[in-house]
């Protein structure tokens, strides 16, 4: 079984998020706004190597990335 | 006649008055420093009064996300005790251990609690990888596991966690290259409001789920394990997030509430030093006012 967004290179959650959004965004006026805080995300995210810090990064660009680049390898 | 023979004593007196006055003076500064400690420590009960009751009406929203996030975790946990999946035993892979815990300190001892599990586990068996969500942990642990650590998250706490965090986390923890036999979660479970254990929940790995003895009951496609073992990560996550958050405020809560009290003990015991200090200084005053009359009437 072959999905199209596993082909494109996203995780089930990103498909998840996607579909979510979508559905948020359709929903009318009043209850988008209270929806749309349930999916909002703004975590950073360091790597760490050999005990030290990496640096500080945007989790959400840093997982956008990670699906193109994933995508692009798929193609 | 008598001024002459008095003076020597009305000499040794203004002696004795003068060796007061420093004395006299400590007990003015006194005075002034208490009154400056008292509305320093009010300021401070204060504060944490304003605290405790941020804290609680955060609570009351912690819990009903919580609540609200259990049966996330609960529903994708009842396949798992369907299927009875088990974590694997493999000798030689390591075990990531993802602590959920938050950026915000001022609330007791969740955050150490479970630094301090994480601590005592890695002794037992060191081939563990450790991803930290919150700052409070990660500066914990860094100190003394710095070399495990592989991933930390920071940004957690402000608010409710949301189902798009633990999405976020789980995406950026499946995408290490490390191939983990086992993902444990540490969170805090909320047993009630004044108590809380650092407990783990297992994340299993594909050839978990793919080992576990039942699993024939369900048909599963292969190519969608990898999505079942997605989602449920994000699920325990999710949960984790928000039942460490409620214990997180209502442990803040407690905190606050302790604070106010001891503030509230240490004014009533600075009150009480600082009435008694100004009724010395003034009788103080008194009798010197007396002893000068009595003094300038007798000449």
């Amino acid at each position: 079984m072959a999905f199209a967004w596993k082909a494109a290179g996203l995780t089930y959650n990103r498909y998840l998020a996607v579909a979510a959004r979508v559905v948020r965004r359709s929903l009318k006026d009043d209850k988008r706004l209270a929806a749309e805080k349930r999916g909002e995300m703004d975590l950073r995210f360091a790597k760490w190597e050999n005990g030290k810090q990496g640096e500080n990064k945007n989790l959400a660009q840093a997982n956008e990335a990670a699906i193109s680049e994933q995508g692009q390898q798929g193609q | 006649m008598f001024t002459k023979v008095a003076r020597p004593a009305l000499k040794a007196g203004q002696a004795v008055a003068s060796a007061r006055l420093p004395v006299n003076a400590a007990s003015y500064a006194t005075l002034r420093e208490i009154e400056g400690r008292l509305k320093s420590i009010r300021n401070i009960e204060k504060i944490t009064k304003t605290m405790k009751i941020v804290a609680s009406t955060k609570l009351t929203r912690a819990q009903k996300a919580m609540t609200e996030s259990r049966s996330y975790g609960q529903a994708s946990n009842e396949v798992f005790e369907k299927a009875e999946t088990k974590p694997l035993e493999t000798e030689g892979k390591k075990t990531l251990i993802i602590v959920c815990s938050s950026d915000k300190g001022l609330c007791g001892g969740i955050h150490s609690g479970m630094s301090r599990w994480v601590r005592r586990q890695l002794q037992d068996k060191p081939n563990v990888d450790l991803a930290i969500v919150g700052e409070k942990c990660k500066s914990q642990l860094s100190r003394s596991n710095a070399r495990q650590i592989v991933l930390s998250f920071a940004g957690i706490g402000k608010d409710i966690p949301t189902f798009a965090d633990a999405s976020a986390i789980a995406d950026q923890i499946s995408l290490l290259p490390g191939d983990y036999a086992s993902v444990q979660i540490l969170y805090n479970k909320f047993l009630n409001a004044q108590t809380y254990e650092p407990t783990v929940v297992d994340a299993y790995s594909e050839e978990a789920i793919a080992a576990s003895a039942n699993f024939a009951a369900y048909e599963i496609d292969d190519s969608v394990l990898p999505n079942l073992r997605e989602y449920s990560l994000t699920n325990s996550l999710f949960w984790a997030l928000a039942e460490g958050h409620a214990c997180e405020q209502s442990a803040r809560r407690n905190a606050m509430e302790n604070a106010s009290k001891n503030a509230g003990e240490m004014i009533t015991k600075f009150q009480i030093l600082f009435n008694r200090t100004r009724q010395a200084v003034i009788t103080n005053e008194l009798v010197e006012i007396i002893t000068g009359a009595t003094a300038s009437e007798e000449s």
